[in-house]
């Protein structure tokens, strides 16, 4: 499991995390989400013994990443941002030494490599030096890099960044995998990958977890109601409008030649089957009643300062 | 130990699929014995001596030396895979130790090929073996210590350029502090303090043949001191 208590780094006089603590526990994966800048990386860098917190601690499967940096690192499995990697190395060459450095030895590398040459789908460049790799491959070399020596904890700095979209998927697929028996921290700041693969968020904003919990926990901790998209077949009439509007407030109307589409923000006590219930009063023909899950992503932006 | 072997294998890898490392080490072997056979005329010079072949070595070793050993630690930083190697569960001196050997043994082998220089001329007179055993231990003393502290000069500075400008300065204000004695007219203590860091001083003991401890403890003091400084800096980094 992953223990951060109270970590705090500056660089000169910025203060770029402060006082954070968290824990990740096995069969979790857990969210590190804010805006470029907030400290994602910092944190993962205090966690992964690549620089030490001013103040507060880190501990890696119970061990201090300062005070027992060997044996917290054997658990340890980290895709640093951007996935660097050694260029010259062709994949082979390279993750036999990432996993002969972390203590495999040449039976179990073996294993280690068939494994995570299947498990990234890595066998058609095994043998290609990784600068010749396009960016999704070298992303996945990263992500191999990182699980080489089947880890307790895994750290994933921005793991599907810079991937297309089928690739992305197939990260998300790993990382849920992995998040059943082990320990999984990743960062991102896109939205929709922690609904995707995270039980649970933390949601970082200048340095300092300003909210957390699972997505759903955290949405409605500042729930302003259902948002709902209405399409119908023809344009409104201001009587069918007025009533739609007791509903909830109207904060967008798009027609596109016969068609209309109605962003609705629902009232406190409101929800989808009232729309229909208008619908039918006013005998609306309905093409589609859409519920928005945005709500994420504008709690989001009023957490971290953005505008909604 | 595990873990500086294969940072050492890793090295050599990385040594040897670019082309750097032969680069170097042909451009060595070409220039010293180019300097030697052609500049210094050996044949013409009709005397069974190498003191002179040998004796342009450790100016040479001021440019061999820091481009074998500048990206050591600066590649590292501006490919951003430092941050691999060091959370590596590996210690940072096991790290540092594991560079190294792997810079040497490319230093050693550039100073092994020239063995096909006695070896080509011997049959033509009677050259002094005391003496060219004398200078491949002052060679092997030499690339231990340069190569120490061009890593040194890799882990602190920025990029690969100024590793190679720092570390090229160093050795050859060591190089050449026993000339910067004879054309200064320093004082007793400053020239003294000259004497004692000059490599040239240390290194016409063992071109003559003789090997002084005092010598083999100085290039020992300076590797093991450039080492555990290399690892400190590792260590200082992370808490900036």
């Amino acid at each position: 499991m992953i223990e951060a208590r109270e970590l705090t780094r500056r660089y000169g006089s910025v203060l770029a995390v402060d006082r954070v603590s968290f824990d990740v526990h096995p069969g979790q994966v857990v969210g590190l989400l804010g805006p470029n800048g907030a400290g994602k990386t910092t944190i993962l860098k205090a966690l992964t013994g690549y620089h030490y917190p001013q103040e507060g601690s880190a501990r890696i499967g119970g061990f201090d990443i300062v005070a027992e940096p060997v044996e917290a690192k054997r658990r340890l499995g980290y895709l640093p941002e951007n996935a660097p990697a050694y260029g010259v190395l062709t994949v082979d060459e390279y993750l036999r030494f990432v996993g002969a450095a972390r203590g495999l030895s040449r039976a179990e590398r073996r294993a280690a490599m068939e494994l995570v040459a299947g498990l990234c789908g890595l066998s058609s460049v095994w043998f290609r030096p990784i600068s010749e790799l396009s960016k999704g491959f070298q992303q996945r070399v990263g992500l191999a890099q990182a699980l080489v020596h089947d880890p307790e904890v895994v750290i994933l700095d921005e793991p599907t960044s810079g991937l297309d979209p089928n690739q992305i998927r197939e990260v998300r697929r790993i990382v849920e995998d992995l998040g059943r028996t082990r320990t999984v921290l990743l960062s991102t700041h896109i939205l929709s990958e922690v609904e995707a693969v995270c039980d649970r968020v933390l949601i970082l904003d200048a340095g300092r977890i300003v909210a957390s919990g699972t997505a759903a926990q955290i949405a409605s901790q500042l729930h302003r109601g259902t948002v709902v998209a209405v399409s119908l077949g023809r344009p409104l009439q201001p009587g069918e409008r007025e009533a739609l509007a007791r509903l909830g407030e109207i904060t967008a109307d798009r027609t596109d030649g016969d068609a209309t589409t109605l962003r609705v923000v629902l009232g406190e006590d409101r929800d989808t089957g009232d729309v229909f219930d208008w619908a039918v009063a006013h005998g609306v023909r309905l093409k589609a009643v859409v519920p928005e899950r945005d709500s994420l992503e504008e709690l989001f932006s009023r957490l971290t300062g953005g505008s909604p | 130990m595990r873990g500086c072997l294969a940072v050492v294998r890793k090295e050599l890898l990385s040594y040897f699929n670019s082309p750097v490392a032969y680069v170097v080490i042909v451009s060595f072997l070409v220039f010293t014995s180019v300097w030697f056979f052609l500049i210094h005329d050996f044949f013409a010079a009709d005397i069974a001596s190498l003191r002179r072949y040998y004796g342009i070595m450790p100016l040479v070793f001021v440019v061999l030396i820091p481009a074998l050993t500048m990206r050591m630690w600066a590649e590292e930083r501006t490919a951003g895979t430092d941050e691999i190697l060091l959370t590596l569960p590996v210690s940072e001196m096991s790290l540092v130790l594991g560079k190294y050997l792997a810079a040497l043994s490319l230093v050693l082998v550039a100073i092994l090929l020239t063995v096909f220089v006695p070896l080509s001329v011997r049959q033509l007179g009677q050259f002094e073996r005391g003496e060219i055993h004398g200078q491949y231990i002052g060679l092997t003393l030499l690339a231990f210590a340069g190569t120490a502290l061009g890593g040194l000069f890799s882990s602190v500075s920025r990029n690969q350029i100024s590793a190679f400008v720092l570390t090229a300065l160093l050795l050859l204000f060591f190089t050449l502090a026993a000339e910067l004695n004879v054309a200064l007219q320093l004082p007793a203590g400053p020239a003294a303090v000259l004497r004692f860091l000059s490599f040239e001083h240390r290194f016409r003991n063992l071109n003559r043949g003789v090997l002084d401890t005092r010598d083999l403890t100085f290039f020992a003091g300076i590797t093991v001191a450039a080492l555990s400084l290399t690892a400190v800096s590792l260590v200082a980094r992370k808490q900036r």
